[in-house]
């Protein structure tokens, strides 16, 4: 079978191959399909090219003033005829019938003499003995029969009694009217009469255009960061990590100087951090977690330690701050820990840079944890989230020593892009915070992982909101 | 991070070896560099801050030269006992205390080291430098210097001929005309008392931290230079003269000591240091069981020196290696060595089970019975502009909590709720389809010390036919169908709805948010032609503590 059709379209091929040119009007009338019936098949029926639409001009004949007048007392020559009949002797004078008829006098005059239904003499007018009924008259009752009383111009047969009625003024009034009709194609005609001569009539009834095309429904859903967030999530878990949430807003104490990050570090310029107007911690931390840290900075970077400046409150510049306060707080022998939350940076918004994004960190607490383990879990966790290929390259982290990179191979873009950083923390970090216990840590930007997953060039698009773009992202990817 | 330009005719040359461009390119992520761009002569990369010594292609060629097995160990400052001096004035002390110098002779100059020495002097200023607060550095033509040099304090009205200028300037006029004057005129604000350094004829050579005299410009004539670092700091002072002093010897000059006196200053060393590494240091923190002498093999590759003592390593470690602090350093510098692409990655064993945040999987479950009742999801930003969360929403902002020095007007402060967020994502999206339904779910910041953050949900309808009596059955379905939480809305004003048309929303008799149809002004503001209706209720403190 070459073509599904649906029972709409199949009546409405089957009407047409009777009869081409039809108005969706007179398809409704012949299909018995309600009108919005016809024009969804018409719809159909177009965009499979078995149909075409073309517009005609159609004329329509309807009773004027004196038609309508005419059609329920009768034509004026009918009612002279009539007046005739009831007087005594069928005659009368001119007079009389001119009082009777007023306006219609000379007209009924005319036609009874034209019909040869009356003579006149001497000012008399004489019923004569045959007068049957007129094609003009016939003319009328049947526009008269009609509801609404309009006629096709089509329809009329007797176009002698159509043009003597024309004549005749305001009896008739034609109208025209553009009309649309249905006509089939080459391929409808073929198609109609194989569909005709099917004799799977049961089946065909049944059977619906599975090829159709269907609107789409754009299902409420979760935003796509939000998916590759949880994908994160669910890695670590899967790898045996639990999750640490902490706050945004965080003293320079955690944020820096915990991390043996010195207050005159070009990193904690304000080009660089956020800082919160006129906010200072009140308490930062422990007196002892304080002395020591002090300490360790002065002992290195030779510089007066200000507890001020400690104490300046920071939209975060990474999740470091909420992992170091919490194995600071623990201390534990072994742990495997992650966050994932947003981070804050001072910079100019472009297609690479946001001033605020999703950060992901990890941190595996042991004793026997080595760099090859740190550059081993990136490895699995790489291949979990779907990328194939990635390298580490040696770089520098404040907080770390040894520290690294990881560079994975983009297949789109055909080359090797940064992704996370990671590194060993530095005993100034752990030695005066009491972590005994060596600690692994990375993490990077989550946003990255899904410009990777979308394909896109500018990281802006994700935090646009524009629905064409929120709708256009396949779910599982 | 500063940048290197390195162009690899010229880097072939210094490498002393034939090695291909493909090879200098691979090589050079592997010494912690960043290529940045790549063309077909010369290759910009990015290097660390703490390795000012990569500030040349003349230090980067010596990193390479020991990665690729080229030339190994340290390279040793040589520097010859000279006879020029330079005095310390006490008037200096509470300026910029600190001086040192060193002369390099018989050097060739063309304009690509000239160009590499400034490129070099611009990064320590700084880094190392921290924007020439700390330390600032002057290389002078030496042979346009009688000596001995006075470093002293000088008043403003001091005068002499910058460098770029061709007149003789006034002190303050060089900080108000001259460019690094302007830049840098802040770091000697509130002392009218400012640095100098005077000849033995009176002509003043520098006036660090800002700019050299005319008289001393180093062009492609000069053969033999003075560097001068001046600083906050000594330590810091000596470790920038170090490095400048490698970068020149690396560059052909011979070295020679000046002799330095006065106000607490003295003759800087620059000698090299030695430092104890525990080859179990280096296993354990690598993961890689190798010997002492394999080490050492590396270490020698990272352009260091060590020796076997007993059961430990003595490493030395030369002067402008300032970023090396302890043996955890040396570990990265054998892992270098070694090269980083020859480690195996290996899973370390665990026991422990991972598990999500109680939070999170509550939130989850709040993300998803909104979804069940057909909003979508968004996400907006923390940092916001007032613009958008005050002024177009008629809003309170006597709490407002702002950030110092924005880059962007979009993004300064912390937003405290999420229906201005959200009403801003209708009007980014007028073009689409209605009705748009949507919902947040993200952290709102209050002003108190410490700052209070909470976890909102905020929604919004827009679509013809939207109505109080719609967004409050899905509130309540929300709270019903997520948490079995009962809602009750009792009247009230709020500038974002209309009167009459919202509420508050409790539970338990507790406040917990708000509910209604957004104004009239509102939609205004926002350019859209939808009503809209919505709510936002705080998550913290509802469905976790």
């Amino acid at each position: 079978m070459s073509q599904v059709l649906h029972p709409i379209e199949q009546k409405i091929l089957r009407a047409l191959l009777e009869k081409q040119n039809l108005t969706p009007e007179e398809l409704s009338q012949k299909t018995e399909l309600s009108i919005d019936q016809v024009r969804r098949g018409i719809e159909w029926l177009r965009f499979k090219d078995l149909i075409k639409i073309s517009e005609s001009e159609k004329h329509f004949v309807s009773l004027g003033t004196r038609g309508i007048e005419a059609s329920e007392k009768g034509l004026p020559e009918r009612q002279l005829v009539n007046h005739l009949k009831s007087l005594f002797g069928y005659s009368c004078e001119m007079d009389e019938a001119k009082n009777q008829l007023k306006n219609e006098f000379s007209a009924a005059i005319a036609n009874a003499k034209k019909n040869g239904w009356i003579e006149i003499h001497e000012n008399r007018i004489l019923l004569k003995g045959y007068h049957d009924v007129t094609s003009d008259e016939r003319l009328i009752k049947t526009i008269a029969s009609r509801s609404p009383a309009v006629i096709s111009l089509d329809e009329i047969e007797d176009k002698n009694a159509l043009d003597s009625l024309k004549k005749r003024p305001d009896f008739l009034t034609v109208n025209s009217t553009k009309y649309v009709t249905v006509v089939l194609t080459e391929k409808g005609v073929e198609t109609a009469s194989q569909s005709s001569s099917q004799t799977t009539d049961a089946y065909l009834t049944r059977a619906i255009d599975v090829e159709a095309p269907t609107p789409t429904i754009f299902a409420a859903r979760t935003h796509p960061l939000q998916d590759i967030i949880d994908e994160v999530r669910e890695i670590f878990v899967s790898l045996g990590f639990t999750e640490l949430i902490g706050n945004s807003t965080q003293s320079s104490f955690w944020n820096f100087d915990a991390l043996f990050i010195p207050q005159d570090h070009p990193a904690r310029e304000m080009q660089d951090t956020f800082y919160l107007k006129n906010m200072s911690a009140k308490k930062v931390a422990t007196p002892n977690q304080i002395k020591r840290i002090s300490a360790a900075h002065e002992k290195v970077w030779h510089y007066d330690w200000q507890l001020n400046e400690a104490k300046r409150m920071v939209l975060r510049t990474h999740t470091t701050c909420v992992t170091v306060k919490a194995l600071a707080d623990n201390k534990y022998d072994e742990a495997r820990l992650f966050s994932i939350g947003r981070v804050f940076r001072n910079e100019k918004v472009s297609y690479k840079h946001l001033v605020e994004f999703n950060q992901v960190e990890g941190v595996v607490v042991g004793k026997k944890v080595t760099l090859r383990d740190l550059m081993g879990l990136q490895m699995e966790f790489y291949r979990k989230i779907g990328i194939k290929k990635a390298k580490f390259w040696p770089t520098f982290f404040p907080y770390t020593e040894p520290s690294l990179q990881s560079m994975i191979y983009n297949e789109r873009l055909g080359k090797w892009v940064e992704l996370f950083g990671m590194g060993i923390f530095r005993p100034e970090v752990t030695k005066p915070l009491r972590i005994k216990t060596p600690v692994l840590a990375w993490g990077g930007g989550i946003e990255r992982i899904a410009m990777l997953r979308f394909g896109l060039d500018d990281v802006r698009e994700l935090y646009n909101n524009k629905f064409s773009w929120l709708r256009s992202v396949p779910k599982c990817q | 991070m500063p940048v290197v330009t390195l162009y690899f005719n010229r880097l072939q040359k210094i490498l002393e070896r034939k090695v291909s461009i493909e090879k200098i390119v691979s090589a050079l992520p592997l010494l912690g560099l960043d290529i940045e761009e790549e063309t077909k002569d010369h290759v910009n990369v990015e290097y660390s801050p703490n390795r000012p010594d990569f500030s040349t292609d003349y230090g980067i060629a010596n990193g390479l030269q020991g990665l690729l097995g080229i030339k190994l160990g340290m390279i040793k400052l040589k520097i010859k006992k000279g006879k020029d001096a330079i005095k310390a004035d006490s008037s200096i002390t509470k300026v910029r205390p600190y001086i040192t110098a060193i002369e390099a002779r018989n050097g060739i100059l063309d304009d690509e080291t000239i160009r590499q020495f400034i490129a070099m002097q611009e990064d320590l200023h700084n880094g190392i430098g921290r924007r020439r607060k700390k330390v600032s550095i002057g290389i002078h033509d030496l042979d346009k210097i009688q000596f001995p040099l006075m470093y002293n304090a000088v008043s403003r009205t001091h005068r002499f001929v910058p460098i770029g200028s061709e007149d003789e300037m006034t002190i303050s006029e060089v900080l108000q005309k001259t460019e690094t004057g302007t830049m840098y005129m802040n770091l000697l604000e509130g002392s009218e008392m400012v640095p100098a350094i005077i000849d033995s004829v009176g002509n003043t050579i520098s006036f660090p931290p800002i700019i050299n005299s005319k008289l001393t410009e180093v062009t492609t004539k000069s053969q033999n230079l003075l560097v001068e670092v001046t600083a906050t700091d000594k330590n810091a002072a000596e470790d920038t003269l170090a490095v400048v002093a490698y970068i020149l010897q690396s560059a052909g000059f011979q070295l020679y000591s000046v002799r330095i006196s006065g106000a607490n200053n003295s003759t800087p060393s620059l000698d090299a240091r030695n430092m104890l590494l525990d080859p179990t240091l280096v296993t354990e923190t690598l993961g890689l069981d190798v010997s002492p002498s394999v080490i050492i093999k590396s270490i020698r590759k990272s352009r260091l020196d060590g020796k076997i003592k007993g059961q430990r390593i003595i490493c030395t470690i030369p002067r402008y290696r300032a970023d090396i602090f302890g043996p955890i350093d040396l570990v990265e510098e054998v892992a270098l060595g070694h090269c980083v692409q020859n480690l195996d990655p290996t899973i370390p064993e665990s026991s422990s089970a991972g598990q999500k945040n109680r939070i999170t999987v509550l939130l989850d479950a709040a993300r998803s019975t909104m979804i069940g009742l057909g909003y979508s999801e968004v996400m907006n930003f923390g940092l916001v502009g007032k613009h958008t969360q005050y002024d177009l929403t008629s809003r309170d902002a006597s709490r407002m909590i702002s950030v110092a020095d924005s880059k962007s007007q979009e993004h300064h402060i912390l937003r405290d709720a999420l229906l201005p967020g959200l009403i801003d994502v209708l009007s980014k999206n007028i073009h689409e389809p209605y009705p748009q339904k949507i919902f947040e779910i993200g952290t709102i910041f209050d002003k108190d010390n410490p700052i209070k953050e909470a976890i909102h949900l905020g929604c919004v309808s827009a679509h013809g036919d939207v109505s109080y009596s719609e967004i409050k059955s899905i509130l309540h379905s929300f709270l019903k169908t997520g948490f079995n939480l009962p809602c009750k809305t009792t009247a009230d004003v709020n500038p974002v709805f209309v009167e009459g048309r919202t509420a508050n929303v409790l539970v338990n008799e507790e406040e917990i948010g708000l509910i209604g149809e957004v104004a009239p002004a509102i939609i205004d503001n926002f350019r859209l032609r939808i009503p809209v209706a919505g709510f936002e209720i705080k998550l913290s403190g509802l469905i976790f503590d």
